[in-house]
């Protein structure tokens, strides 16, 4: 089992220096806009991953007018406590440390405590374009198989020399095809890697997030989802032979696993153009509830999750379905921000579980 | 940095050119050198001057020569049927220090990137290619980094060299250098990949203890 019982941050986001006890495996945190919600969980996700779940740069969490941030959570990891801290120098130096002991890599740390988080900005998984499915779909993969990672990488390097070599053709009269052939096969290597693993993964995912959407639904809305790869036609090394005059034209690679994607669709349309808000959350939650299983039977236990005002948007069925999902049929400690503390109270006294309000 | 002499920030900003070299560092040479006999500063200019003006690349393998063929490709006693491609100068210094290579070098001058502009053109592969089929050569030894853009390299001359494009020579064999833990190096600190790698291709013990 993880989880967090305390936590205590100092000039991190809107916190000067704030410490919390988190008794319940429930928790609620309400407060008004700006109060520091988003924040207090972001502190959580920063202890996880080493980084933040909203910003990119580190320097964007530091208090206005201060330099420099200090995280610290007590972990429970099977039991055994762990005391994990993140502090970010005047400097910009970022140290991070589990009980005392400082990570070389912070990608080693990365694993240790699985976490969910589901956000309104994620909504983007459904309606933004397929890179975002990709994004979503590899982090999870690469967390489940090292060596899945390793092979994106090498995919992604030889990916920009074959374009780039693609582009010095449209300057020159003199093409070295022999060239452009050696780069097809390093990159159908790890390419047709990726697409088994990929193919292999959505077999059982696929299914379990419509599954987990129509539980969230309830009602059997005909919604698909498919992967699409153009490796699912042929073979990646014919693509590359048959698209070669095609990527030549447009100085760039146009066939691959980087154009991969998760087709949805509702009845015969797409998703995302037809779906109403709801109805695109709902999935959303179906996604990364989905993740959120994926990682429990790859760790053992469940990842702690954070929910993000989810419950804009949502009928009450909804966020009912959604409640009964992530604090009854799931064991592992669950964080839930809400501005409406009275909804959040009636919604979670209707569980009848144990849960601790925290309000900001 | 104030200088009270144009000639003096001339030379620092001169040194500070150099890789590795910094503002303080070139001041500090600069002030070494200043503190010098004025005819051993003016030898060190020249040396510096010669080496560059006088020095000559190997015409057939492009490595540094005071002839127009190095001393290695000069030499009777070495495997001249044996060639060792490497990326540059570097490596066939680093080569020639460990004293188990009896062959000959061909110094390739980089690796294909096209990324950083670098084709097979810019590079001294077609005249490896003609080298190969010109000599009489048994065995092509690959000495590359273990990168993307060094297998890439390889590929590409293995490829120049199949019976496809150009005819190869029966009797050559084309090898690579051995990849994996580094002598005296720990097991737990190797990284995953070389220690994978490893075990892959691992060795049976009468040859490891032969090799040793």
């Amino acid at each position: 089992m993880l989880s967090l019982p305390s936590i205590s941050l100092l000039q991190f986001k809107n916190y000067t220096n704030r410490s919390f006890d988190f008794k319940e495996r429930i928790i609620g945190i309400c407060g008004n806009n700006g109060a520091g919600k988003t924040n207090l969980l972001d502190a959580v996700h920063y202890l996880c991953f080493t980084k933040s779940y909203f910003s990119r740069l580190d320097g964007n969490n530091v208090q206005q007018g201060k330099s420099g941030f200090r995280l610290e959570g007590h972990f429970l990891l099977q039991d055994k406590p762990e005391k994990t801290i993140c502090i970010l120098r005047e400097t910009g130096k970022k140290e991070f440390s589990v009980n005392d002991q400082p990570y070389d890599k912070f990608s080693q740390h990365i694993g240790r405590y699985p976490c969910v988080v589901i956000a309104p900005d994620d909504a983007v998984l459904i309606t933004g374009g397929s890179e975002e499915r990709r994004k979503f779909f590899d982090s999870l993969l690469s967390q489940l198989d090292a060596d899945y990672l390793q092979h994106l990488i090498v995919y992604t390097k030889v990916l920009q020399q074959r374009n780039s070599l693609l582009k010095s053709f449209a300057e020159t009269t003199v093409k070295d095809f022999s060239l452009l052939e050696v780069l097809d096969e390093q990159l159908i290597k790890p390419g047709e890697y990726i697409f088994n693993k990929r193919k292999e993964f959505f077999v059982s995912f696929l299914p379990q997030a419509k599954h987990l959407y129509s539980e969230i639904a309830m009602q059997p809305e005909d919604v698909t989802l498919l992967y699409e790869s153009q490796l699912l036609q042929s073979s990646f090394a014919e693509l590359l032979k048959a698209t070669r005059q095609k990527d030549c034209y447009a100085q760039r690679t146009t066939a691959g696993i980087h154009r991969d994607d998760i087709e949805i669709s509702l009845g015969n349309q797409l998703f995302r153009n037809i779906a109403s808000q709801g109805q695109r959350k709902s999935l959303l939650f179906a996604l990364k509830l989905a993740e959120m299983e994926v990682l429990r039977k790859e760790k053992g236990f469940p990842p702690l999750l954070l929910l993000d005002d989810v419950f804009e948007k949502l009928d009450e069925s909804r966020i009912n379905n959604l409640l009964q999902k992530v604090c009854v049929e799931n064991e592992g400690q669950v964080f839930i921000t809400d501005t409406n503390e009275e909804r959040l109270k009636q919604h979670l006294d209707a569980l009848s579980v144990q849960y601790q309000l925290i309000g900001l | 940095m104030q200088f009270s002499s144009s000639l003096l920030e001339n030379a620092v900003s001169e040194f500070a050119k150099l890789p590795g070299i910094g503002k303080k560092t070139a001041l500090r040479l600069v002030l070494h050198l200043l503190k010098q006999d004025t005819g051993d500063v003016s030898n060190f200019s020249e040396v510096i001057a010669r080496m560059r003006s006088e020095i000559k690349f190997c015409q057939r393998c492009y490595n540094v020569a005071d002839a127009d063929i190095c001393s290695i490709c000069a030499n009777s006693m070495r495997k001249q049927e044996i060639i060792c491609v490497v990326e540059s100068i570097r490596d066939v210094i680093a080569i020639e220090s460990t004293q188990q290579f009896n062959g000959t070098y061909h110094v390739l001058g980089g690796v294909i990137s096209p990324l950083d502009g670098i084709g097979p053109d810019q590079l001294n592969i077609e005249s490896l290619v003609n080298r190969i089929q010109k000599e009489t050569t048994a065995e092509l030894i690959f000495a590359l980094n273990p990168t993307i853009q060094g297998d890439t390299t390889i590929y590409y001359i293995q490829k120049k060299l199949s019976p496809g494009s150009g005819g190869q020579l029966p009797q050559l064999r084309i090898t690579t250098i051995a990849r994996g833990i580094a002598f005296g190096g720990e097991l737990e600190y190797a990284d995953e990949m070389t220690l994978a790698r490893s075990l892959q291709n691992r060795l049976p013990v009468e040859s490891y203890v032969a090799s040793k």
